[in-house]
């Protein structure tokens, strides 16, 4: 538990869970689009640790290989987002979204090329809503699809090394209703102090609350 | 217009017919596609004219995505399946290819129902043939509504009525849960009657709606601001939400779950919030509670929704897999702790199972110290809400279980395999053994006996089965196995015992029985010791008769001593006497008599060991006894050794014969003499003392009581203790060859014993010997009268004695004494002679009898004697008489008894004395 | 006279996505493809095209770039950036190049507006 710290209180951590909630659901709209099926979403679970804790944390959790979409982004916060499939259901999703548009030697040949687009769509999707929510611009890396283990996948971005700073992991599962395909969006974001996160997110509150009512 | 089809429902087909069509209507379909009017195209080579286009202004009439319409017929706008009249035109008009005009009641996507004009034409190819279907769609409501506020008022009607239609399906569905819809355009909430109720909020109002404020209202303040940042979440496109928090109404507070979605247009924007709440106040303290319980017994809680790659857990889950808390697990990390082996604890990935109780037990390899441990997994499958298959569950340790499970496998397995082992080992001992096994019954009858019982008594099996033990018993030891019997169906054991069994061939066999009562049966193991008791015996024999050689050869040696003394005497007073020389015959004499005493000491020393003297036992004054020897120790002892007679005061008077006693000290005496070469101390004390039956465990005869103590203490050498162990043996003897026939001590002992007394030695080499005599007491006082009065003979006055007598030298010298006292004597050898004289008329005063006669014996004698004399005085004379050891019960009234070797002064005094008694009893019977 | 559009995307599967919704909408269209900014312009270099529409995110210069580039260079020409990235940020910046934004994933819905004012435009007499 010492590797866990609770920087943020409760309502901060409600606020971050709500941006990404929104930023999942938009990815999830770009997902139905794509699939022609509905999508369906978990509440998103959000954990703030410590750097050396989400290393033990990721170590723990994403043992074996896995097929994702990678992609990391930068900004006031960076990270890295991740599309995780199981193996086995990456050719239905590249199926369901590539549909009648490729036949079946083509999607298979195609298959990390459309994992990548996949990806791409539904992570930028959720980022630049993100980004849109807190007003502050997000540059986002080219999506890349990796298969191999966890922590080589979360391999702890370069982005910030400021000490102290805190890591944002969340989990939200996603299903595509009417097919076999399941998988989750991984989120790891760099905070590069919890001064400007509180900051963020009290201008996040003090918006979103104001539109409200 | 989708470019993305529904591949599963027409594949590849309507991108083609699409070409087509585009080709076919050309500029026109595309103006009218931009065009505001709605528009259906349909496919009429397909069954059923599945749609294959819609236009942006069907989407906004409908209020159907393209998406969802096209490969579905137009009737899906339906509400109802009923038929209409204006649909039975529509399809009679589609049967022929002509062109028709409805107006159909449609309802929109969001529930609203409107009047549709469709004007459907259809459209040929190049040929004249239906190719596809061109429908146009207009909202013609108002042609139907009577004037504008009426129409106004029932649209808000229907539109409200809808809203609490959505509602109440929400309701049902989520059982007795309260439901809204917030409008986010509007800014409008709707809430049925149970949200109502559980907000304190009057349900009138809220059913026709109320700011969106009052969703926040009622909720704890604590709670406020999170929930408003759900909401706010849901209203910026958030499409999860779910929200505990708590309201507080009149006071009180009251959890609540909510969850909801956020519906979206068709442009993504918000359209409507809508959910559910659920008052789980009573759930939450279940479910703190149950918390409670899951930490406290250690029970870990996982949900997983079927195709999800994560499952929702408990804390506890995480620490026993040993994984960091979290609320969430991708369940390729649970699973991947599950040994390979073993079932996964997350299954039912695919759905594939709906229902039902799942229960498994696996191994995991913990993530936090790579230990192995045993959990085991119960859970349920269930459907969601939502769809899908819930499979949730509890996970608890079960390694000690697993642990103590696996080491009582192991030890059952042991035992069998030590159980099967034990059983042949016994089952080859049962066998192979050459003792009898057997186990008898509580009848007392044979139930099993192993091969050896038919090897060795020669019996079958069958035989033997059911036999009671007793009459397998050789019949002089029945009695005894019977007893043995008794105790051990009593349950006591029995060690060790030999008895006799019969042989199917008649000998007896010796078996040494060991035997042991165990739950209602008796079990025995007897071993053939025949052989051995006939060695025994052997043993026996040949010890005796080495003894009996060491006796005679002891005693041998002193009786040649003795009669070289007697024999020696005699012939030099017969020299003397026939040279005329009788001036020192009287020297001779006494040493011929002092000979013939000692050889009499010696034959009356042997009977005492052989407890078979004729002990006249009377009370006696053992100080006085102490006293009267005195003098007689001194000179025994010699100078060298000091005497100290230690007499304690009020002793008591003591049972024993006074002679044996004085010649018992006399002989401890010497002992001690020559146990002191050089001198020392030998102390005669005697004291009261009270011994108890544990005290007598080795005496023969003694029984707890009062006994009188007779010490003897020297300060000599002692003994070493392996002579102490063999100090009373008989013939055993310290002393050179020759010097002893070793008979001291054990003389003593039989003495001792036969009074029914103990002796007690303590003695230790360098320290001295103490020998501890303890006679009876004697309850009452002593014996006034002096045993024997040692005055001469008196002379008789002719009365007539018979003497039977067979041993001629005896028979002369009773019969020379009795003449030179004056008697007359009648001279027999046995019954023969005596008989008829006994059964005659003479006159006899007196009987003489040796006891041990060839023929009839003196006892018997004297009884015919009797029968014609009453009251004739008796006196027997013997040498040795098993009879005679004890007086009283040998003789009777006016009979006596003297022991051979007497000295002549002896008979005449005895004779005398009875004679005398019966005069002044009266006159004998003539 | 045959209109040309050229879809610059890395990703072949994003091509093929709005080639389909291209033909969908203009099925008379040539349809041309880049897989980056600099093949782009090469094949502008080549051929005429009439329409250009732009993926954002690509390897070496962004769709941004190169449609600030074609801009400058074709004041006229529509053009559409087509991502996911709907920050906006790239909204502003496309708007202000007079590009389209077209939000990712591309359908006929998305498209028909630009793919239809382009009709319109290139049909209208050329100056």
């Amino acid at each position: 538990m010492s590797d866990h710290v609770v920087p943020l209180e409760e309502m901060e951590r409600d606020a971050l869970t709500e941006l990404v909630n929104i930023g999942v659901s938009r990815a999830a709209a770009s997902l139905r689009k794509m699939a022609g099926q509905q999508v369906l979403l978990s509440v998103p679970s959000l954990e703030v640790v410590t750097r050396g804790g989400a290393a033990t944390l990721i170590r723990e959790r994403e043992s074996g290989d896995l097929v994702a979409v990678r992609q990391d982004f930068e900004g006031v916060f960076s990270g890295r987002a991740l599309l995780i499939f199981p193996e086995s259901n990456s050719m239905a999703l590249v199926r369901a979204v590539a549909g009648s548009a490729l036949s079946d030697a083509e999607a298979a040949e195609m298959e990390d090329e459309a994992l990548t687009e996949t990806g791409n769509v539904v992570l930028n999707s959720c980022l630049a809503t993100m980004a849109n929510m807190l007003q502050r611009p997000l540059t986002m890396s080219l999506p890349q699809v990796v298969r191999g283990n966890g922590v080589g996948l979360f391999e702890l971005m370069q982005v910030s090394t400021e000490e102290g700073g805190v890591v944002l992991f969340l989990y939200i599962n996603f299903a595509i209703n009417d097919r076999d395909i399941r998988g989750y969006i991984a989120m790891l974001m760099d905070l590069p102090s919890l001064q400007a996160l509180r900051l963020l997110i009290t201008e996040f509150i003090r918006r979103v609350i104001g539109d409200e009512v | 217009m989708s470019d993305i089809p529904t591949p599963e429902r027409h594949p590849d087909i309507p991108s083609r017919r699409r070409q087509e069509l585009a080709a076919l209507g050309g500029p026109w379909l595309e103006a009218l596609t931009a065009s505001a009017v709605a528009i259906v195209l349909t496919d009429a080579l397909l069954p059923d004219d599945p749609i294959l286009h819609v236009n942006p202004a069907f989407e906004a009439l409908t209020g159907y995505p393209a998406a969802e319409a096209l490969g579905r017929n137009c009737r899906f706008l339906q509400p109802e399946p009923a038929e209409t009249e204006a649909r039975a035109r529509i399809r009679e008009a589609l049967a022929t290819d002509a062109p028709v005009t409805a107006d159909l009641l449609n309802r929109r996507r969001d529930g609203e129902r409107f009047w549709n004009r469709i004007s459907i034409a259809t459209i040929r190819d190049g040929h004249g043939a239906p190719a596809f279907r061109l429908a146009t769609q207009a909202d013609v409501s108002s042609e139907y509504a009577d004037d504008p506020a009426a129409r106004e008022l029932r649209a808000s009607r229907r539109s409200l009525a809808e809203v609490q239609e959505r509602l109440r399906v929400v309701q049902s569905v989520a059982g007795a849960a309260g439901a809204w819809e917030w409008d986010i355009a509007s800014k409008r909430l709707v809430a049925d009657a149970r949200f109502a109720s559980i907000y304190g909020l009057d349900a009138a109002t809220a059913a026709s709606g109320l700011p969106t404020a009052a969703f926040f209202a009622a909720v704890h303040e604590e709670d406020r601001m999170r929930l408003r940042i759900a909401v706010a979440g849901a209203l910026h496109g958030a499409e999860v939400f779910a929200r505990d928090y708590r309201v507080v109404v009149d006071g009180e507070i009251r959890w609540v779950a909510a969850r909801g979605r956020t519906y979206l247009d068709a442009a993504e924007r918000p359209l409507r919030f809508a959910g559910v709440l659920t008052d789980i106040t009573d759930q939450r303290k279940v479910e703190e509670r149950l918390h409670i319980a899951q930490t406290a017994g250690e029970v870990g809680s996982f949900e997983y929704v079927a195709g999800y790659g994560t499952a929702e857990v408990s804390e506890q889950f995480c620490r026993l897999l040993g994984l960091r808390p979290a609320q969430s697990l991708p369940v390729r990390t649970i699973n991947a702790l599950v040994h390979p082996e073993d079932p996964a604890l997350i299954q039912n990935r695919d759905g594939r199972i709906s229902s039902g109780t799942a229960s498994h037990e696996f191994r995991i390899t913990r993530a936090d110290t790579g230990e192995e441990r045993w959990l085991a997994s119960r859970g349920e499958y269930r459907a969601g809400l939502a769809g899908g298959t819930i499979f949730t569950g509890v996970i608890y340790d079960i390694t000690t279980t697993k642990r103590s499970e696996a080491a009582l496998r192991l030890l059952t397995e042991k035992l069998e395999e030590r159980v099967e082992e034990r059983t042949q080992e016994r089952d080859r001992l049962w066998n192979l053994s050459r003792d009898l096994l057997n186990v008898i019954g509580p009848d007392g009858r044979l139930r099993a006996v192993n091969p050896a019982w038919t090897r060795l008594l020669g019996h079958d099996e069958a035989e033997l089965i059911g036999t009671s033990i007793e009459a397998l018993t050789h019949p002089e030891d029945a009695a005894t196995a019977r007893s043995h019997l008794a105790h051990l169906l009593h349950g006591e054991a029995i060690a060790e015992f030999d008895i006799r069994m019969r042989t199917k061939g008649g000998d007896p066999r010796w078996v040494s029985w060991t035997v042991v009562p165990e739950g209602g049966a008796i079990y025995g193991i007897g071993r053939d010791v025949t052989q051995r008791k006939l060695l025994e015996d052997q043993l026996r024999q040949s010890q005796k008769m080495e003894a009996v050689g060491q006796l005679t050869g002891g005693i041998a040696h002193d009786f040649n001593n003795m009669l070289t003394g007697i024999l020696g005497g005699i012939d030099m007073v017969r020299r003397r006497v026939s040279q005329g020389r009788l001036d020192d015959v009287d020297r001779f004499l006494e040493a011929a008599m002092q000979s013939g005493q000692r050889a009499a000491a010696l034959t009356h020393r042997l009977l005492a060991f052989s407890r078979r003297q004729t002990l006249d036992s009377r009370p006696l004054d053992v100080a006085v006894l102490v006293r009267s020897i005195e003098d007689l120790l001194r000179r025994t002892l010699g100078e060298q050794i000091e005497l100290v007679i230690d007499m304690g005061p009020d002793l008591w008077s003591a049972v024993a014969d006074d002679n044996q006693l004085e010649s018992a000290i006399l002989n401890l005496a010497i002992n001690s003499r020559d146990a002191m070469p050089d001198g020392g101390r030998l102390t005669i004390g005697g004291r009261n003392v009270h011994l108890s039956a544990t005290d007598l465990a080795h005496s023969d005869r003694g029984e707890a009581g009062d006994y009188v103590e007779i010490r003897v203490a020297d300060t000599g050498l002692g003994m070493p203790a392996d002579v102490l162990a063999k100090a009373f043996d008989p013939f055993y003897t310290t002393k050179p060859q020759g010097q002893g026939t070793g008979l001291g001590l054990s003389m003593v002992y039989g003495f001792i014993q036969q009074s029914r007394g103990d002796v007690m030695i303590e003695s230790r080499e360098g320290s001295g010997t103490t020998i501890r005599l303890f006679l009876p007491r004697h309850h009452g006082a002593p014996d006034e009268t002096p045993a024997k009065p040692r005055a001469a003979a008196l002379p008789g006055t002719g009365e007539t004695v018979l003497v039977i007598e067979d041993d001629p030298a005896v028979r002369l010298l009773v019969l020379q004494v009795l003449q030179e006292l004056g008697y007359r004597a009648i001279e027999t050898a046995d019954e023969r002679d005596a008989v008829p004289i006994l059964q005659s008329a003479r006159h006899l005063d007196l009987l003489i009898s040796d006891v041990g006669l060839p023929g009839m014996s003196g006892r018997r004698l004297a009884e015919i004697a009797r029968a014609s004399r009453p009251g004739l005085p008796v006196l027997f004379m013997t040498g040795y008489a098993r009879e005679a050891a004890d007086q009283a019960q040998f003789l009777d009234a006016g009979m006596e008894i003297i022991t051979k070797p007497f000295a002549v002064d002896e008979l005449g005094q005895r004779v005398n004395r009875i004679l005398r008694t019966k005069g002044m009893a009266g006159p004998s019977s003539e | 006279m045959e209109t040309t559009v050229l879809i610059v995307d890395d990703s072949k599967l994003a091509r093929i996505v709005v080639g389909k919704v291209v033909a969908a909408l203009q099925p008379d269209w040539q349809r041309l493809e880049a897989g980056n900014a600099d093949e782009a312009v090469a094949v502008i270099a080549a051929k005429p095209v009439d329409v250009v529409i732009i993926d954002f995110n690509m390897p070496g210069r962004d769709g941004l770039d190169l449609a600030e580039e074609l801009r400058g260079r074709f004041p006229a020409m529509p053009i559409a950036v087509a991502t996911a990235n709907i920050q906006d940020e790239i909204v502003d910046r496309a708007r202000a190049a007079n590009a389209t934004f077209i939000a990712k994933p591309v359908t006929e819905e998305g498209a028909r507006g630009f793919i239809s004012g382009a009709a319109l435009r290139l049909r209208a007499p050329r100056p």
